[in-house]
């Protein structure tokens, strides 16, 4: 009887495996239903966005479809966190076809337009006689591969430096401008900081975050390697390099400014900024709402240049994308152009105060500069973006473990105040020579 | 008996065959592994496989994408002779392996015993002292960056109220910017989250040992003390020889801690092996070197289980007598 009890249990087991894994061998991906509607085309378009975002979204959509009766845009919406996957999961799965016509694409863009995932626009540009003039330096040159253009940008994650008025007025001092140099800056985050005769650090001037000292480096003319691409030894050691390696090291060192572990052990520069533990951040745009919730009276300015130095920014931000599978790419052309025109959805985007616009005549439009929100200071975003470069300081395989394992840490000692810079610098170097060396660099 | 059951088991096959797959003979064995199958293909699919293909691996080039390059032992020749950050992250961890290892067995064979007294409410600190370890070490991590904080974190914060009620000329550490102070926050946060784990077990242990043994002890007028190292230690020596391996092999393994709370910084001061594989394999995508220095850090473990091993044989005492 047991026995028998058993081969039961063991054959009804078997069946109960049998039953939960043959139905996902045999179903089938979900594909999106893209039947058109009688008459016109209609486009699958994907995106992220919170709630608020969304809702801008829909809003561009239904701005679009008043002007263009015969298009439909359905929008595929997914957050933030499974945006990216979900699309690489379709690519992975060979089946181009399931990808929405126009796609927002914040990552991947590269190996995408190299792996003909997306489509060539210069062609459609060149026929349409689309002006790409009006683009911030810079965005064009990035989203070229391989000599054609595969995206428009549509914003720019620009960097300004957030100043806390009272924390200014208390101390006496005038408000960050356009005209400011490091020695300004230097002096105000000096006044700024208060340390009590115990030697307990109330406030820093300035709080910036690891990497972002990257920055200072490439405003002053250093940089990491000779060549980003091709590298043939570290560049650390130059005279401009070291104006910043000592500019910044000294602002830890002085207290003026909150060394990177500390600000990371904290939590993060908002926190610290709306606790008016520092006076100065370097962030981007998307703080500033939570700044004003908060109720801080703050504004935003260019960041400060070393004397004889440039402006430099940054130049990322995410881009509209057409499927290269897409089958109505007149209509998707249609709509991206729209999208990124003056009097199009980038400007709708600009007006509901989400974004900084990658287009210089919505930039300095009331669209952009009239919106009755902090930061007030508007044309510093205008100032910044002029000059946003395509700064990068590695741009090969290793560059990751190269500044990972040896070039970080090595800085981390100086941020930390257990290294001086003349110590340090000529040992980082050493050993990323030796690393570019072991990797095969320069290659020929 | 034999026959008994054969009989019985016929009348369970299939009639008019004799000997078929599912015939039930009591002399059968593999009707036991097809039992095991599904344990045991989890073992070969999600751990022998991958152990043996680290192994394989480890004497290649690879980095996930392009075509392994065979390289011999020069994966594991780099490690020793010029690999500079394998040279600074074992020192690291041995640093922690003798600090944190007997300091966690001293405390908590202390906590132990005082969670062994019959006091009202000791059930209550029993659960308290556990709570650590089934909390997230990224949650636990989290909250100890901000106690270690200079100038605002609750240990500084009582150091800065002495100095400004006596004016003592005493600052505190900024200890996740300082490389010897980080590598004691490193072990503060491991000792907190782990302390609870051995306390329980050595807990189980002294609540095993016969009351008769005290009885006898407390007549021939042993004190506190003859009793504790007497009748307590020798009773539950196999489980802190348990304990101390499972503790070395933990401190072996250490991560989750130093990582989160220091990223293994400042500079190199609190990177540990297990960071460094896993950097090497999924931040830099070296599968070679990881699955070499993976190799390596087996082998230390497993050649100091052994030295334990053949140690503990005069120092444990089993109750069986043999061993």
């Amino acid at each position: 009887m047991q026995q028998r009890s058993f081969a039961l249990f063991a054959l009804i087991l078997l069946l109960l495996v049998a039953a939960c894994s043959s139905p996902s061998a045999t179903q089938s991906p979900a594909t999106p239903n893209a039947t058109a509607p009688s008459q016109g085309v209609t486009l699958r378009w994907s995106v992220w966005g919170s709630p608020e975002e969304l809702a801008s979204h829909q809003a561009v959509a239904d701005a679009f479809m008043q002007a263009h009766p015969s298009i439909k845009i359905v929008i595929e919406h997914t957050p933030w966190e499974g945006y990216h996957t979900k699309l690489k999961t379709i690519v992975a799965s060979g089946d181009l076809s399931a990808l929405p016509d126009v796609m927002f694409l914040g990552q991947d863009f590269n190996q995408y337009a190299s792996e003909g995932v997306l489509e060539n626009l210069t062609p459609w540009i060149e026929r349409s006689g689309y002006d790409l003039n009006d683009y911030w330096p810079a965005l064009i040159e990035r989203a070229t591969i391989n000599g054609g253009i595969y995206g428009l940008q549509r914003d720019l994650d620009l960097r300004l430096l957030y100043y806390n008025k009272d924390l200014f007025d208390e101390a006496g001092i005038p408000y960050p401008d356009e005209t400011w140099t490091w020695n300004n800056w230097a002096e105000a985050a000096k006044k700024l900081s208060i340390i009590e005769a115990s030697g307990r650090i109330v406030r820093y001037g300035i709080g910036m975050e690891t990497g972002k000292w990257g920055m200072l480096l490439a405003q002053s003319g250093g940089a990491y390697l000779d060549d980003p691409r091709n590298p043939s030894r570290c560049t650390l050691d130059t005279p401009e390099s070291l104006r910043a390696l000592n500019f910044y090291a000294d602002l830890l060192n002085a207290n003026a400014a909150m060394r990177p572990a500390t600000l990371q052990q904290i939590g993060g520069d908002a926190g610290a900024f709306t606790q008016k533990q520092v006076a100065m951040i370097v962030q981007n745009a998307s703080r500033a709402p939570t700044f004003g919730a908060a109720g801080m009276n703050f504004d935003v300015a260019p960041i400060p240049i070393p004397e004889g130095g440039r402006r430099v920014n940054n130049s990322g931000g995410a881009r509209w994308v057409m499927s290269s599978a897409s089958k109505h790419k007149e209509e998707a052309w249609t709509f991206l152009k729209w999208l990124q025109s003056a009097n199009g959805g980038i400007d709708i985007y600009t007006k509901r105060g989400e974004i900084f616009p990658a287009l210089r005549s919505v930039a300095q439009s009331p669209s952009f500069l009239q919106v009755d929100a902090a930061p007030r200071n508007r044309q510093a975003f205008v100032v910044e973006a002029r000059n946003v470069s395509l700064f990068t300081f590695g741009d090969f395989p290793e560059f990751g473990e190269l500044n990972d394992l040896i070039i970080e840490p090595n800085l981390q000692l100086i941020w930390s105040g257990q290294a001086s810079v003349e110590q340090t610098v000529p040992e980082i170097c050493r050993r990323v020579n030796e690393f570019l060396k072991q990797n095969g660099y320069p290659r020929s | 008996m034999t026959q008994k059951l054969s009989k019985r088991t016929r009348s369970l096959s299939l009639p008019g065959r004799q000997r078929t797959l599912f015939r039930w003979r009591p002399d059968q064995q593999w009707d036991g592994y097809l039992f095991v199958l599904p344990s045991l293909a989890g073992l070969v699919v999600f751990t022998a496989f991958p152990v043996i293909f680290s192994l394989v691996i480890s004497l290649f080039d690879w980095n996930m994408i392009g075509k392994p390059r065979f390289v011999g032992f020069d994966n594991y020749a780099a490690l020793f002779t010029r690999d500079i950050i394998f040279r600074e992250v074992s020192w690291n961890t041995l640093i922690f392996l003798v600090s944190i290892v007997p300091i966690q067995m001293a405390c908590s064979i202390m906590l132990a015993l005082a969670l062994n007294l019959r006091l009202r409410g000791n059930s209550v600190f029993r659960v308290v002292y556990y709570m650590p370890v089934i909390t997230t070490i990224v949650a636990a991590a989290i909250m100890f960056q901000f106690i270690f904080d200079r100038n605002y974190g609750i240990l500084s914060s009582v150091v800065w109220n002495l100095v400004e009620r006596w004016s003592i000329p005493i600052t505190p550490p900024d200890w996740l910017n300082h490389p010897g102070w980080a590598k004691v926050a490193v072990i503060i946060l491991t000792l907190w989250k782990n302390i609870g784990f051995s306390a329980i077990v050595f807990l189980a242990a002294l609540q095993s040992i016969p009351k008769e043994l005290y009885e006898a002890a407390a007549i021939d007028g042993a004190n506190v003390w003859h009793r504790f190292w007497t009748i307590t230690l020798p009773m539950i020596s196999s489980t802190t020889f348990f304990v101390f391996i499972i503790l070395c092999i933990g401190a072996f393994q250490l991560f989750g801690e130093s990582f989160i709370l220091t990223r293994g910084g400042p500079g190199y001061a609190t990177m540990t092996i297990v960071q460094y594989i896993y950097q090497s394999a999924f931040e830099f995508f070296r599968m070679g070197r990881a699955s070499a220095v993976a190799w390596v850090l087996f082998a230390a473990v497993f050649v100091f289980t052994i030295i334990q091993w053949h140690l503990q044989r005069r120092w444990v005492y089993y109750e069986t007598g043999e061993r």
